[in-house]
């Protein structure tokens, strides 16, 4: 009897202890239904990851020095940017003081839309709550608000240096075709104004560029094009299901380029899953590969939660740690009455990083509120990417 | 010119694929007078299936995995039948057409979830073939696809016409109350026209899988869209206007791809089912009404 009621006691002093557990809230948000649901699916594998570690760890330091455990929740907007807009707002009115997030740049580019622009306007009611990007890459859209940052990769930055090392390295190639998913942002984008200007700039000669859109079953035509444009690089802006489908058309049609470029966001494993054999050889610049002890372990932790690490989850995984940092080198109250005081410590505190730490060494924040990462070139070999080159 | 006959040939071949999904819903059309809307997802969602077989048989011939696909196609649309027909009253054609619908985003989200959107590499036949005459060429594989089609179209018509089963099917087309009379069961007749379509449309999605040599949900949007298109332009309810609107329309969705670029192409496509609207509402062959 005296057993019991010793586990009674002590069950009442553990319950209250939890009761008393402070806690501070990070939304997550992307893409976990339709085909892009494998990128939700990764960062929310990471962040929950990210979350486990600081909270074995102690938690988050709050101003009057007690702790706080992270809590992560996850909200799907279907890579959609009416969903991404409801989502935001929805979190915006739960108690979350920052939002990681999403996964899509057509979601990103409104969502961001309705922040407030300018901080202490008095004139925008835009919604004042801070999301800091993992994944959606496409160029310049922090600038839109100041309550937006983003932790990706700069595409401008790491084609310049491929089409560089390119240039420096295979001296005798001349010429660059493309092949682009025109339909969707981030991959037009990465043609129209990163890939072809790079390449340019690093004297090459564009010859032109094949189109073809995402949910496309025939490159057949698109292909005769590149075949008789015969470039000595092709590089291809497409996300793994259509590009999987022009490269399965270009080994049809025995297109055999001497150097295939591919766009960021396919250095995963998408690509291995649907053309493994046809995209041998690609290179990709990337922000993350499991090349050190950091990004290794990083890698397995997100595994533990049924994710995979690739450079979007594992910049989800970053902001995580860069987060808490903030969180903690701001004072923030972690008072639910003070939420509001708190998003904007958060906000003040992300525009003050100069540089974070990255799983790949140092990444250097910029004016406006991008991320210049430290990259490397992987390329498909066999079943995996294996890293080709480090240009830094 | 030889870019327009190669751009007309390469179409024509794929859109075989295209006939066969129309052939779904004109079929379903003709005997129950209804759209099924989920006829493109199921049948990509039975190509997925195929893919079973790969996980307990690794290796298993392209074949195998295309017969999986067909019978899981079968299984599906019966399955379709069952959902959104049998307990649905078919009085209100919305009610019908909704559930097609919810059926449609269902599968979808199923396969997604299956594959958490991942593409997935599809077997192929003769996918390394490549006919030369010059500079022209055709695939193996999308020849293979084209014969494949037109002996399902082959078998389809022999059993609506040379069967006591296609008799009914018929005769349930054409007057639903006389054949109930003279003792058919339309319910049965309708479940296994569902069946019918499903095993084809199971092997439309193997033989688009194949012939991309990549399956992903992002199919079943686009070919719900052209199925519909053959299916008007062939006119509603006609087994051989499917079939010549399904040829047609990929032949010229490439030649507009070819001279108007890959932003324009669907436009044209439209105008062109626009233009049948206007022109020919019957599509190319109307079927003659029936008198119920």
């Amino acid at each position: 009897m005296k057993k019991l009621a010793l586990a009674v006691a002590l069950a009442l002093a553990a319950g209250g202890t939890l009761a008393q557990e402070k806690t501070v809230r990070i939304s997550g948000f992307g893409a976990k239904t339709g085909p892009v649901r494998s990128f939700g699916i990764n960062s929310e594998a990471a962040m929950l990851a990210a979350a486990d570690l600081i909270n074995k760890g102690g938690g988050v330091r709050l101003a009057d020095g007690s702790k706080a455990r992270i809590v992560v929740d996850f909200y799907d907007d279907a890579c959609n940017a009416e969903q991404g807009i409801s989502v935001i707002r929805r979190i915006a009115g739960t108690d979350a003081l920052v939002a990681i997030g999403p996964t899509c740049s057509n979601v990103a580019e409104p969502l961001f839309g309705i922040l407030q622009k300018k901080v202490d306007d008095p004139g925008d009611t835009g919604l004042q709550f801070p999301v800091f990007t993992d994944v959606a890459i496409k160029i310049g859209l922090a600038r839109i608000s100041e309550w937006a940052f983003r932790n990706v990769p700069n595409e401008m930055t790491m084609y310049s240096s491929l089409f560089y090392w390119l240039r420096q390295k295979y001296p005798d190639l001349k010429t660059v075709w493309g092949g682009v998913e025109e339909d969707f942002a981030h991959s037009r984008t990465t043609w129209h104004v990163v890939m072809k200007d790079r390449a340019t700039a690093n004297n090459f000669q564009v010859l032109g560029e094949s189109k073809w859109l995402l949910a496309d079953t025939n490159f057949a035509t698109q292909v005769r094009e590149m075949k008789k444009a015969n470039a000595d690089i092709i590089a291809i802006s497409a996300h793994p299901f259509s590009m999987c489908g022009a490269l399965k058309e270009m080994q049809r049609q025995g297109v055999k380029p001497k150097v295939l470029v591919g766009l960021t966001s396919s250095s995963s494993l998408e690509t291995l899953q649907g053309c493994a054999k046809q995209a041998q050889g690609m290179i990709i610049p990337t922000s993350f590969a499991p090349v050190n002890k950091e990004a290794k372990f990083a890698a397995e932790q997100t595994a533990k939660f049924k994710g995979t690490a690739d450079l979007h989850s594992m910049a989800a995984w970053e902001n995580m740690f860069i987060l808490k940092q903030v969180m903690e080198s701001e004072r923030i109250s972690g008072d639910k009455s003070q939420i509001q005081a708190d998003r904007r410590k958060i906000r003040d505190g992300l525009a003050k990083l100069k540089v974070t730490k990255g799983l790949l060494g140092d990444t250097k924040r910029t004016d406006d509120r991008e991320a210049d990462k430290p990259y490397l070139f992987v390329q498909a070999r066999g079943n995996e990417w294996v890293v080709l080159h480090n240009p830094l | 010119m030889l870019d327009f006959l190669q751009a007309v040939s390469d179409g024509v071949l794929f859109g075989a694929t295209y006939a066969l999904i129309g052939i779904g819903f004109t079929l379903v059309f003709g005997v129950m007078h209804k759209i099924n809307m989920a006829y493109a997802a199921a049948s990509i969602g039975a190509a997925y299936s195929g893919l079973l077989l790969l996980e307990v048989m690794a290796g298993a011939p392209p074949a195998a995995v295309f017969a999986c696909a067909f019978l899981a196609g079968g299984l599906l649309g019966w399955v379709v039948y069952l959902a959104c027909f049998h307990f649905i009253p078919l009085s209100h054609p919305l009610a019908t057409l909704m559930s097609t619908v919810g059926m449609l985003l269902l599968i979808d989200e199923v396969v997604v979830h299956a594959t958490d959107g991942m593409p997935q590499n599809y077997p192929a036949m003769f996918d390394d073939v490549m006919l030369h005459a010059g500079e022209f060429t055709l695939r193996g594989d999308l020849l293979l696809v084209f014969g494949v089609c037109v002996a399902a179209m082959a078998c389809l018509l022999a059993l609506l016409y040379r069967t006591r089963l296609g008799l009914a099917t018929r005769a349930v087309s054409q007057q639903p109350i006389a054949a109930q009379l003279c003792g058919i069961q339309v319910a049965q007749v309708n479940a296994i026209t569902f069946v019918i379509t499903g095993l084809l449309g199971g092997l439309a999605g193997a033989m688009i899988g194949a012939s991309v040599g990549t399956l992903s949900p992002l199919l079943s949007g686009p070919l719900t869209v052209k199925g519909l298109v053959v299916t008007v332009i062939g006119g509603l309810g006609s087994i051989p206007g499917a079939i010549v609107a399904g040829l047609l329309v990929g032949g010229f969705e490439n030649v507009f791809q070819l001279y108007r670029g890959v932003t324009e192409r669907d436009l044209y496509v439209m105008l062109l089912l626009f233009a049948f609207l206007v022109f020919r509402p019957g599509g190319i062959f109307a079927p003659r009404g029936g008198r119920d």
